[in-house]
C-alpha cells in the first residue's frame, strides 16, 4: 500500500489560496473577483488554518475547492477571457487608426448573460426577496452618483429605473410598513410576500466625493452589476403578481400630447413615471382596491381561540386599516421638502399627492386648489396661507405611518417644535419597563387623558389613589380601542365603505361651508376639542367593567400549568428558562415602576407641602394686613 | 552639312587589325539608330493626336485660386499614384517583342479567401459562409440599437416560473415516463445542454448575524432624549476602549525605554562595539602581567574534562540501589492502594469534580463557538474593525428636516456591511510608495550673480549720492 502523504487529504484539500484558484480558473486577480461575487462565492475561514495552508501559517485568503470547481463550469468564464481578446483586438485597431474595424469590434462587444445566475443564486423567488435589502440600498445610493471613475453613468441611470420601478410596486401593492428618518437617510421597511425588505434612500443633497480610500468602487459596481440583474427580475415577477405591465406605462388616456411631448415620448413617459404620481398601466383592467386579501381573515377566523391567532388577527386588522390611512386626504408638498420619500409613503396609503410643477413634471394640481387638506412645509412662517387646509411638517406623515393612525396635527403644525421623531424598529410593547412618558408618545390617547387627570387632580387638590387612575386609563383606553376595532369591523362587514366615505366627505364639505374666518374656525376647532374632551369624560365614567382580580389570576396560573405540562420533556429546560427570564423582566419592572411611583409621589407632596406654605403664607400676610388695617 | 561632305576627302585608313576598325566614325549611324528608339518610345508626333498634343485655352487668364481645403488636397493627392512608385512605371511605347508570353501563376499560401466567399467549392466553404451571414446580421441588429439609443439589459421573462429542462429538449418529453430522469439528465449534457446542479455549500451562510440591524433610535434625525443619550453613551464608551487600548500599547512599547541623548547613544554604541578590544595603553600593560599565558597556547576558564571510569563494583553497586528503590516504590504504591480504599468516598467526590469541571469548560468552549458564529471571520490579512457609530452631537440636532445633519456616507457603510458578512474579505488601501528622487542643481547651471553692470550701476549710484550729499554741505 502507499504511504498517505501529507496534506493529501482533509482540511488541506478541501481549501485552495486565491492564488492557486486563480491559476486553476486562467483568469486575472480582476476577472476572478468579479466571477465571485457574480457567483456568490466568497471566502472562507478555515477551521484550522495551517492544516488548511498545508503547513503555512500565515493568513491568506482562502475558497472552498468545491466552490472553485463549480465556478470551472461556469459560462461566463469563457466571456471573461473573451474580454482579453477583445481589449488587445480593439487596442491594437485602435493604435493601427483602423476605426472601422473598431466600431465593428465595440458593436459587438461580448456581454455578460447573468440572467441563470440569478435564478442558481436564488433558487425561489422568495429567496430573492430576502436578499432584496442590500440590493435596494445599494441601487438608491448609486442611482444618485454622477459618472464617475469607474462608475459609468448607464449604470447609474440604470439604478435610477429599476429602483423608480420598484417603488411603483410598493406604491401599487400598498406594502409600505415602516418609515424612519435617521441621519443616515430614509429607512423603509415594506412586506411583500410576507417578507420584510428594509432599505435605506440618502437623504437628497448634493453628491460628495467619496475617497477611494476607504471604499473599492470597482467591488461595489460589479456588486451593483449583479443587483440590477436581479432586481430587474424581480420587479417584472412583481409588476405581473399585480397584473401590470412590466415595462412600466401609463394608460394612453392619462397621457395629454402637447408639442413637448409628441418630440420625447419615451421621456416624457420615464420623467412622469420618475414622478411616481400616476397609476401605471394594468393588463386586466381591473381595479385592485375591490379585492383586498380577505382570505387569511376567514380563515383565521374559523379557529379563533388561541392567543396567537387572536394576535394575527388584529394584526392584520391593522393592516387593512393602514394600508388606506390617506385615504381622501389631498397633500400639497411645498418646494423645500423632499418630494420624493413623502410622496412614495402618501401615495402608497391612498392619499393624493401634488406639487409645484416648476420643482418637477407630474404634478397633478395646483397650491391655490381648495379641496387640499393638508400642505407639507418645512419653514418657520409661510407669507399666503388658506384656512382650508393643515400646514404640517413632514414628520407628520412619518410618525402616522409608524403609529398606524392619524395623529393630531396640532404638535406638527408649521414653525411648532416638533415631538421626538421615534424608531419604529424599536418594539414599542416589548416587555421592559416603559416610562410613562414614552408610552405617551407611542399612544397619543393615553398622553391626552394622562395630562387631564393630573389637571384635574391639582384643581380639586383631591389626594386619589393614582395607581388606580393609571390602571382605569390602561382599561379605558382599551375599552376605547376594542369599540373602535369594532366600529372598523362593523364598516367593513356590515356597511359598505362608500357610505362612511360619503359620510365624510359630507362632513368636510360642511365644514368648508362654515369656515369662512379664521376666528370662526378657531372656536370650531375649541368645540370640537371640548366634544371630545366630553367624550372621553364619558368613557372614564362609565364603571361597568369590574374585574374580579383574583378569579383572573387564578386563571392565568390555570393556564400556565396547562402550558407547562403540555411542553415536551426535551424543551423542559428551555421552559423553564423562559419562565424565569420572564419572572425577573416583571420583577424588573415591578421595581423600576415602584421606584417612579416614589418619585412622583414625593415630588407631589413637597409640590403640596409647597402650596400649602404658600398657602399660608397668604392667610398669615392677610392676617397681618387685617390687622394693620384694623390697627 | 550636304555641302560639306563632297568637299571632305574620304580618308582611307588601313583595316589591318582589329583595333584600326575602331577608327570609323558611326556616329551618324548611332544618332540614327538613337532617333529611332526614342520615337519607338515616346511615339511620334504623326502618331499623337491633336488633343494630347494642344490644349484650347477658353478659361480667362487669371484662374480662380483653388479653394480646396488642406484635407481636401491630401484626399486628391492620395488618388494619385505615389511618387516613389513612379520609377517603377513603365513608360516606354516599345512593343514587346514576344507577341505571347506564358502566364506564370504564383503560388499562394493559404487559402484564398475571396474565392471561397465568391464560389464556394466544399463544405466548410458553405458553412464559413453561413457563419459569417450570421455574424454580419448580428452586428447589423447591434449596431442599429446603438444607433437607436435603447441599450437596456432584456428581462422579458420570469425566471422564477417552474420549468422542467425536459420540455426545452425534443424527445425527452415523455408522458408514458419510459425515460428516467436520470436518464434524462445524460442525454441532455451530452447534446450540450448540460444541468447545472449548484451544491449546497454555496448558500450555506457563513455568519448567523441579522442581515438587517435596526438602526438605533438615537440616530433619529429629531430623536428622543433618552435615546440621543443612550447613544452617545455607547460611542462614549467605545471611545474610551480604544483610548485604553492605545495606552497601554503606549505604555508597553514607547514609554518602556529610557530615552538617551544622541552623544550618548553614540558612546555607548562605540563602548558595546568596542568590548574586549584592548586599547593602546593598557594592552600592553597586560601583555606584561600574564607573559605566561601567551606562551601557552590555549586555555580556558573551565576545568577540563576528565573521562571518569567507574569500576565494576561501583556499577553493581549502583545496580543494586536502583533494584531496592524500585521495590520501595511497589511497595508504597501498595500501600496507598490499601489506604485509598479508605478514602473511596472522597477520591468519588474528586472525580466528579473533576468530571463537572470538564463538563463546563465543554460549555463555555460550545457558547465560545457560538458566539463566534455571529462574529465577522478572519478572511484575510487584516482584521474586521466595526465603523464607528453614527451619532448627531447634541449641539448638531437641528429637529427638523430641513436643517438635518447628515452623518453617515451610506457607500463606505455599505462595503463595511459587506465585510462585515464575510463577503469581502478585509482590504487596506495601499499607497503606492513613489521613488526618492534626489534633486541637485545642473552642474552646468550656475547661480545668477552679480552682473558688471549692475556693478557699475552702484557705483555710478553711489557716485551721485556723495555729489548730492557735497552739495548739500556746500550750501
Amino acid at each position: 500500500m502507499r504511504r498517505p502523504k501529507k496534506y493529501e487529504a482533509g482540511e488541506a484539500t478541501q481549501y485552495i489560496s486565491r492564488r492557486a484558484a486563480l491559476r486553476k480558473l486562467q483568469l486575472s486577480l480582476n476577472d476572478f473577483r468579479r466571477l465571485c461575487i457574480l457567483k456568490g462565492v466568497y471566502p472562507r475561514e478555515p477551521k484550522h488554518r495551517r492544516r488548511a495552508q498545508k503547513g503555512s501559517s500565515e493568513i491568506k485568503i482562502l475558497y472552498h475547492t468545491k466552490d472553485i470547481r463549480f465556478l470551472l463550469h461556469e459560462p461566463i468564464v469563457w466571456t471573461l477571457r473573451d474580454y482579453k481578446i477583445f481589449a488587445k483586438k480593439s487596442g491594437r485597431d485602435r493604435a493601427i487608426k483602423d476605426f472601422r474595424n473598431l466600431k465593428r469590434r465595440l458593436a459587438l462587444f461580448p456581454e455578460i448573460k447573468l440572467d441563470h445566475i440569478v435564478k442558481e443564486r436564488y433558487p425561489t423567488f422568495i429567496d430573492a426577496l430576502k436578499d432584496l435589502d442590500d440590493c435596494l440600498t445599494l441601487l438608491f445610493l448609486f442611482s444618485t452618483f454622477p459618472s464617475l471613475h469607474l462608475i459609468p453613468r448607464e449604470q447609474s441611470n440604470l439604478c435610477r429605473r429599476l429602483t423608480i420601478e420598484f417603488l411603483h410596486y410598493v406604491i401599487a401593492s400598498k406594502s409600505l410598513r415602516k418609515v424612519f428618518i435617521s441621519i443616515k437617510g430614509y429607512y423603509f421597511q415594506a412586506e411583500i410576500k410576507g417578507q420584510k425588505v428594509t432599505w435605506i434612500v440618502p437623504h437628497y443633497y448634493p453628491f460628495k466625493p467619496q475617497s477611494r480610500q476607504e471604499v473599492d468602487f470597482k467591488v461595489m459596481s460589479i456588486f451593483v452589476e449583479f443587483y440590477t440583474i436581479m432586481l430587474g427580475f424581480t420587479n417584472y415577477r412583481l409588476y405581473h403578481g399585480l397584473n401590470m405591465a412590466y415595462p412600466p406605462q401609463f394608460p394612453s388616456s392619462m397621457l395629454q400630447d402637447n408639442e413637448d411631448t409628441l418630440k420625447d415620448e419615451t421621456s416624457f413617459v420615464s420623467e412622469r413615471i420618475a414622478a411616481l404620481n400616476f397609476e401605471l398601466l394594468r393588463t386586466d383592467k381591473v381595479q385592485e382596491d375591490e379585492e383586498e386579501p380577505d382570505i387569511d381573515m376567514e380563515l383565521l377566523e374559523q379557529d379563533g381561540d388561541s392567543k396567537r391567532i387572536i394576535k394575527m388577527k388584529q394584526e392584520a386588522q391593522e393592516i387593512a386599516r393602514l394600508r388606506n390611512l390617506f385615504k381622501g386626504l389631498k397633500f400639497f408638498i411645498n418646494r423645500e421638502v423632499p418630494r420624493e420619500p413623502l410622496v412614495i409613503i402618501i401615495r402608497s396609503f391612498g392619499g393624493k399627492v401634488s406639487w409645484d410643477s416648476s420643482v418637477f413634471s407630474g404634478s397633478t394640481y395646483d397650491e391655490s386648489d381648495e379641496t387640499i387638506t393638508h400642505q407639507i412645509v418645512d419653514r418657520p412662517s409661510l407669507s399666503t396661507q388658506y384656512i382650508s387646509r393643515d400646514y404640517i411638517q413632514p414628520q407628520w406623515v412619518f410618525d402616522c405611518v409608524n403609529q398606524r393612525q392619524l395623529l393630531p396635527t396640532n404638535k406638527y403644525f408649521l414653525g411648532e417644535e416638533l415631538p421626538p421623531h421615534l424608531s419604529p424598529f424599536v418594539d414599542a410593547k416589548r416587555d421592559t419597563y416603559v416610562p410613562p412618558e414614552e408610552k405617551a408618545l407611542h399612544d397619543p390617547s393615553l398622553i391626552e387623558t394622562h395630562a387631564q387627570s393630573d389637571d384635574e387632580s391639582e384643581e380639586e387638590e383631591a389626594a386619589q389613589n393614582e395607581d388606580d387612575t393609571v390602571d382605569q386609563e390602561l382599561l379605558d383606553a382599551q375599552l376605547q380601542r376594542a369599540y373602535q376595532q369594532e366600529t372598523a369591523e362593523y364598516k367593513k362587514y356590515g356597511g359598505p365603505d362608500g357610505v362612511n366615505e360619503d359620510e365624510e366627505d359630507a362632513d368636510d364639505d360642511f365644514d368648508g361651508e362654515q369656515e369662512s374666518d379664521e376666528e370662526e374656525e378657531e372656536l370650531d376647532e375649541k368645540t370640537k376639542r371640548l366634544q371630545e374632551e366630553k367624550k372621553k369624560m364619558s368613557v372614564q365614567s362609565g364603571k361597568v367593567h369590574k374585574v374580579n382580580k383574583r378569579q383572573l389570576h387564578k386563571a392565568e396560573v390555570d393556564e400556565h400549568r396547562l402550558q407547562a405540562r403540555m411542553v415536551k420533556p426535551r424543551h423542559r429546560n428551555l421552559f423553564r428558562k423562559l419562565i424565569r427570564e420572564k419572572q425577573s423582566k416583571e420583577k424588573e419592572e415591578w421595581l423600576l415602576r415602584k421606584k417612579r411611583r416614589n418619585i412622583d409621589k414625593d415630588t407631589k407632596e413637597a409640590k403640596k407641602s409647597a402650596k400649602r406654605e404658600a398657602k399660608k403664607a397668604a392667610a398669615a400676610a392677610a392676617a397681618a394686613a387685617s390687622q394693620l388695617g384694623a390697627k | 552639312m550636304a555641302a560639306q561632305e563632297p568637299a571632305t576627302k574620304r580618308k582611307r585608313i588601313s583595316k589591318k587589325n582589329k583595333a584600326a576598325w575602331r577608327k570609323i566614325d558611326i556616329q551618324d549611324v548611332e544618332q540614327f539608330l538613337e532617333d529611332q528608339r526614342q520615337e519607338e518610345r515616346i511615339g511620334t508626333f504623326t502618331d499623337k493626336q491633336d488633343e494630347d498634343l494642344f490644349v484650347v485655352d477658353a478659361s480667362p487668364l487669371k484662374t480662380a485660386p483653388s479653394q480646396l481645403t488642406i484635407k481636401q488636397k491630401r484626399k486628391l493627392n492620395a488618388l494619385k499614384p505615389m511618387r516613389s512608385h513612379q520609377a517603377l512605371e513603365n513608360t516606354s511605347k516599345v512593343q514587346d517583342p514576344i507577341v505571347k508570353r506564358n502566364h506564370v501563376r504564383q503560388k499562394k499560401s493559404g487559402r484564398n479567401i475571396e474565392m471561397e466567399v465568391c464560389n464556394p467549392t466544399k463544405p466548410r466553404h458553405r458553412q464559413a459562409n453561413t457563419d459569417r451571414g450570421l455574424y454580419y446580421e448580428k452586428l447589423d441588429k447591434e449596431l442599429a440599437m446603438r444607433e437607436s439609443g435603447k441599450k437596456l439589459p432584456k428581462i422579458d421573462k420570469d425566471i422564477w416560473q417552474e420549468e422542467d429542462f425536459r420540455d426545452k429538449i425534443p424527445g425527452l418529453k415523455d408522458e408514458k415516463g419510459w425515460i428516467s430522469r436520470d436518464l434524462a439528465l445524460h442525454v441532455a449534457g451530452n447534446i450540450g445542454r448540460k444541468v447545472v446542479k449548484t451544491h449546497a455549500s454555496l448558500h450555506h451562510k457563513t455568519t448567523k448575524a441579522k442581515k438587517f440591524e435596526a438602526p438605533h433610535p438615537g440616530m433619529s434625525y429629531n430623536p428622543s432624549l433618552k435615546a440621543h443619550q443612550e447613544l452617545l453613551a455607547e460611542v462614549v464608551e467605545r471611545e474610551q476602549s480604544i483610548i485604553k487600548k492605545e495606552q497601554h500599547l503606549k505604555r508597553v512599547t514607547t514609554t518602556m525605554f529610557s530615552k538617551v541623548t544622541p552623544e550618548e547613544r553614540d558612546k555607548r554604541r562605540l563602548d558595546e562595539m568596542s568590548e574586549g578590544i584592548k586599547e593602546d595603553g593598557e594592552p600592553e600593560s597586560e601583555d606584561e602581567v600574564d607573559p605566561k599565558s601567551a606562551d601557552n597556547s590555549y586555555s580556558t576558564v573551565n576545568a577540563p574534562v576528565e573521562n571518569k571510569k567507574k569500576s565494576k563494583a561501583a556499577r553493581n553497586k549502583e545496580l543494586k540501589q536502583k533494584k531496592l528503590q524500585r521495590q520501595h516504590e511497589a511497595k508504597k504504591a501498595l500501600k496507598k492502594q490499601t489506604a485509598d480504599l479508605i478514602r473511596i468516598k472522597s477520591i468519588r467526590a474528586e472525580v466528579q469534580e473533576e468530571a463537572e469541571e470538564l463538563k463546563d469548560l465543554k460549555k463555555r468552549r460550545k457558547a465560545a463557538a457560538e458566539r463566534k458564529k455571529y462574529e465577522t471571520k478572519r478572511l484575510g490579512r487584516h482584521k474586521f474593525e466595526e465603523p464607528d457609530l453614527d451619532v448627531n452631537m447634541p449641539e448638531d440636532l437641528a429637529g427638523n428636516l430641513r436643517n438635518v445633519k447628515t452623518e453617515s456616507n451610506l457607500l463606505t457603510d455599505r462595503f463595511k456591511l459587506l465585510q462585515k458578512r464575510n463577503m469581502l474579505p478585509t482590504t487596506v488601501a495601499v499607497k503606492r510608495k513613489r521613488a526618492k528622487v534626489k534633486r541637485f542643481p545642473r552642474s552646468s547651471h550656475k547661480e545668477p550673480g552679480v552682473s558688471f553692470q549692475e556693478l557699475r550701476d552702484r557705483r555710478k549710484a553711489a557716485a551721485a549720492a556723495a555729489k548730492a550729499n557735497s552739495d548739500t554741505i556746500k550750501i
